[in-house]
Parts: structure tokens; C-alpha cells; sequence
């Protein structure tokens, strides 16, 4: 239990996932009621101790916390929750940003470390691509024709008739320029970093 | 309801559409073109950044700045009503439109970045694109056309029964744009009716995700297949035979996942995976290896083109 300084600003933490540029115009969070409708429809407050009605409550209790609570990382962000608020609240939206929150505080980065494949193929082709890393447990479950659709992929999409995936040299340079000049270079390299240090740990 | 154009289209290409099931990307060419709608696809359009997006390692300010530059590619391209292939990069889309729109801060800053890196031809002017007025997905655009459908059909599917998967990033992140009701959305079923196939327009847990949840299916898997479970259960009960999708990413998920799922259950599932436009595209005769590309599917789709083959001798497929 939070306790409060009288004339302290108690909504600073809901104030400031408003603010966010994730955040929906008009968040609802001020105006939640407590009602659950979230906490009734989301499959993982179903199968996990996650609970978005309570996550909105320590945003309003400025239970800061949350922030470093692995529970936040449970949410599907399948907005289920978002689209059914009464308020137009979003716990969807308000984990995405305390995730953030997690990141630039450094905890974070090590949970999205195993995803920096993803922006590494977006650096070098203009397109996004499931990590390796997961390959092999992908191949247990999908079974070994998904990694031979892998390598029969150009011959398929030949036969398909399909035009060139791969952007031309150009605009992958006009998109490596713009990410390093929104600073998402930046923030690739320190997560990497991450992950270099887990694999030699 | 909104108004869906059938001209200037951008075909938005999809990542995962790309690797896992390109044939979504023809069928919809081949759907496109029976239904006279007028598109282009562009080869500068870039990824929307959704798997990254949503596993946190893409920012909001640089998603929305890629955002920029493919709207700019569809301004010269002069087709500005963007299709996207993806639930994901129509809500991706639909949100990075609205923050450049309405914050000019970050619309500043996004074409101060285009003017020094050489591209101010793509500079983002405010309404170049409106979430509302230029955004779909292709299902909408097929939708539209649903009254065209039954005299294009050719094959009878009828002894098929389907049901629908509508994407969550389709019906829940932008639900005040979603055709009919989110909470019961009727997109895929109207499209499939026309084919002439018996729905089942209700089934527990019908809304529920798809449980890939984007970094869940990854690192906390038990979590993610017990919630595709859930629905593998009902659509079981409810003896469904083909799911049709609309998000490359629910149909790897109920698609490539199921064998595994189904044995964690101790049953079999057997239930086909196809989008909606590789199922139109089957009813208006395509190629089922040449256009539909059911060569990539994991649970075989061959038991459809097997039946297909027997109802409709005539047809050579």
C-alpha cells in the first residue's frame, strides 16, 4: 500500500503513459472505474496470475514497481481488452508503454534481446523476419517441411509468380539512415549488447 | 458504414505473407483482378516493422517514421488507398497515419529526417493518408465485391463447413473502423457465403486470440498454445473443417502449431488453414499449387483439391 504526501501528484505515473506517443488520444485511465471487463476477457488474466484491471490500479496508485514486474510481460497485446473498455481505457496500450518504461531503464532490454534478429534483417532488406534462434525449436513443432519451404522459397514464389521481395539498394539505405536518425541504431546496438553478453555468460 | 475503394489500390506486401504463405499474396492478385479492382504493388514499400513492433524492440516514433516514407511511396505511386495482406500492418498503419496527422511535433521531426536524409520527395504532408478514408485490409476490399462473388464461382465447395478467425489487429486496435461488430465480426463469413459455403457464424470462443501474442509464442509457449488450444477445441466440437483467416500470423499459428498442440491434447485437429482470399480463390478456379499455393501449408490442404477434384471432374486441377 502506496502512501501519499498531501499536494503530491498521485496520477503522475498514469500522466505520463498518456503523454506517451504509443498512447491512443483520450486514454482512458483516469477514467476507469475498476469495472474488470478487461480482466473478464483477456486469455492471459485466464491462464496466468496477469491481471489487467489490477495492473491499471497500481498505474493509478503510481505503484512505480510495475515497471520492473515481469507480470507485465504476460499481456498478448491482442487489444482485446481495448476495444471492450467503457472508458476508452487500454491496459494493452499501458503495458506497451511500461515495457518501454523497462527498456530504457535497462531490465528490459534483456527480454527483447532475442528478437534483435528481427531488426538486424529489417537493416539489411527492408523486411522483418522471425530470429533464428527460434529455428530450431520451430522445426520440433512445425516439423522439417517448414525448413525445406525455407530453402525451396524463391523456387516456390517463382511458381507463384510473385514479384521481388527484397527492396532495392537504394531504399534500404534511405531506411538505414532514417533509423540511425530516429536513434533506433542506437537503441539496436545496446540491445544486442545484451544479448552478446547472455550468449558468452 | 465506410466507404472501401475498388481503384488505386497499393497491395501492402506482408513479411510473413512473403516467407510462409506467399500464396496468400497471389491469390489475393488473382481475387484483385476477377473483381476488377485496379492495384499496383510497389517493390520500395518496406516491411511495417509489426513483428518487431509488437515484440517491443521497435519504438513507436520510428515505426511511424517507416510508416512515413511508405506513405510517401504510395503518394508516387498515385495509389494511396493502402490493402495490406496483414492484420498487423492495417493497424500499424492505421496508428502511425493518426499520430502523423494529428501531432505535428513528430510530423516535423519525421520530415526534418527525410530532408536530410535525401528523400523529401516522401516528406509527409498532414492528410496525405487518413486512417479511415485510405487504410483497409484486403478482406474489405473483397468484401466490398461480395455480390460479384456468386457469378464468379466455379467450384463448388459447398461440402465444406468453415468458420472464421477475424485477426484481433483487424477488429479490436482500430474497432471503431471494423466493418460490422467487432465483438462478432461477420467479414469473413459474408465473403465466404458467397462462395457458397454453409458458415458457422458462432462458436465459443470465436473473438478469442489466436495466442501467438507476438513475443509469447516464442518465450512462453505453454502460455500461447494454451490459449490456441482453446479454440482448436471449439472449432473441433463445432466439426469444422476449413478456418479461414485474414493475418499471416493467426494462420501460422493455428496452422504450423497445430499438430504439436493437437498432441499435447491427445487428439487430432485436421482442421485446414487457408486466407480468405486463397478460399475465393480456390472457388473461382484457381490453381491450387500455381495461384493458392497450398505447397507451404503444414496441415495439408490437398483433402479440399482432393474433394474439388471429385464434385468437379470438369475442372482440371
Amino acid at each position: 500500500m502506496n502512501t501519499f504526501k498531501i499536494g503530491e501528484n498521485t496520477f503522475e505515473l498514469a500522466e505520463s503513459i498518456i503523454k506517451d506517443l504509443k498512447a491512443s488520444d483520450n486514454l482512458g485511465i483516469l477514467k476507469c472505474i475498476q469495472c474488470g471487463m478487461c480482466t473478464s476477457t483477456c486469455p492471459a488474466a485466464r491462464h496466468t496470475d496477469y491481471d489487467p484491471r489490477e495492473i491499471i490500479k497500481r498505474v493509478l496508485d503510481k505503484d512505480e514497481t510495475l515497471i520492473k514486474d515481469d507480470i507485465i510481460w504476460n499481456c498478448f497485446y491482442c487489444y482485446t481488452c481495448h476495444s471492450i473498455c467503457p472508458v476508452n481505457n487500454s491496459a494493452c496500450e499501458v503495458n506497451q508503454v511500461l515495457r518501454q518504461k523497462t527498456i530504457d531503464n535497462g531490465k528490459g532490454k534483456s527480454k527483447i534481446a532475442p528478437f534483435s534478429e528481427y531488426a538486424d534483417s529489417y537493416l539489411e532488406s527492408g523486411l522483418g523476419t522471425i530470429p533464428s534462434d527460434f529455428f530450431s525449436d520451430l522445426i520440433k513443432d512445425y516439423g522439417n517441411e517448414w525448413i525445406e519451404l525455407k530453402a525451396n522459397l524463391e523456387e516456390i514464389r517463382k511458381e507463384l509468380s510473385l514479384g521481388p521481395m527484397l527492396l532495392p539498394k537504394k531504399d534500404i539505405e534511405d531506411i538505414n539512415e532514417i533509423l540511425e536518425k530516429t536513434g533506433f541504431t542506437k537503441r539496436l546496438e545496446r540491445v544486442r549488447r545484451c544479448k552478446d553478453e547472455k550468449d558468452t555468460r | 458504414m465506410k466507404k472501401i475503394p475498388d481503384k488505386e489500390i497499393l497491395l501492402f506486401k506482408s513479411c510473413l505473407v512473403n516467407v510462409e504463405y506467399p500464396g496468400v499474396e497471389s491469390s489475393t492478385k488473382f481475387v484483385f483482378d476477377k473483381l476488377g479492382i485496379e492495384y499496383t504493388i510497389s517493390e520500395r514499400q518496406s516491411c511495417c516493422t509489426g513483428l518487431g513492433h509488437y515484440a517491443d524492440l521497435f519504438d513507436q516514433f520510428s515505426t511511424t517514421a517507416l510508416a512515413a516514407r511508405n506513405f510517401g511511396i504510395a503518394r508516387e505511386e498515385d495509389h494511396r488507398n493502402i490493402a495490406t495482406l496483414c492484420a498487423t500492418c492495417y493497424a500499424i498503419l492505421k496508428k502511425s497515419a493518426n499520430i502523423l496527422n494529428t501531432k505535428d511535433n513528430v510530423r516535423r521531426q519525421v520530415n526534418k529526417i527525410f530532408d536530410g536524409s535525401g528523400i523529401s520527395d516522401l516528406k509527409y504532408k498532414v492528410e496525405d493518408i487518413d486512417s479511415r478514408d485510405n487504410i483497409f485490409h484486403t478482406t474489405e476490399i473483397i468484401y466490398n465485391k461480395a455480390d460479384k462473388i456468386p457469378d464468379l464461382v466455379e467450384v463448388d465447395l459447398s461440402g465444406f463447413k468453415v468458420a472464421a478467425h477475424h485477426a484481433c489487429h483487424y477488429c479490436k486496435v482500430h474497432h471503431q473502423d471494423t466493418i460490422g461488430n467487432p465483438r462478432d465480426p461477420m467479414v469473413i463469413e459474408t465473403i465466404a457465403k458467397a462462395c457458397g459455403v454453409e458458415t458457422v457464424d458462432w462458436y465459443d470462443r470465436k473473438t478469442n486470440t489466436c495466442g501467438n501474442g507476438f513475443r509469447q509464442r516464442y518465450m512462453n509457449k505453454d502460455l500461447s498454445f494454451s490459449v490456441t488450444a482453446e479454440k482448436l477445441l471449439s472449432l473441433k466440437e463445432n466439426e469444422v473443417d476449413i478456418l479461414l483467416h485474414m493475418c499471416p500470423n493467426c494462420q501460422i499459428q493455428f496452422d504450423r502449431n497445430q499438430k504439436v498442440i493437437g498432441e499435447s491434447l491427445n487428439t487430432e485437429f485436421n482442421i485446414i488453414c487457408l486466407n480468405i482470399s486463397q478460399f475465393v480463390a480456390l472457388a473461382f478456379g484457381a490453381d491450387p499449387y500455381k495461384v493458392v499455393g497450398i505447397q507451404t501449408h503444414t496441415v495439408p490442404v490437398e483433402p479440399v483439391v482432393d474433394k474439388i477434384k471429385l464434385i468437379n471432374p470438369v475442372n482440371e486441377v
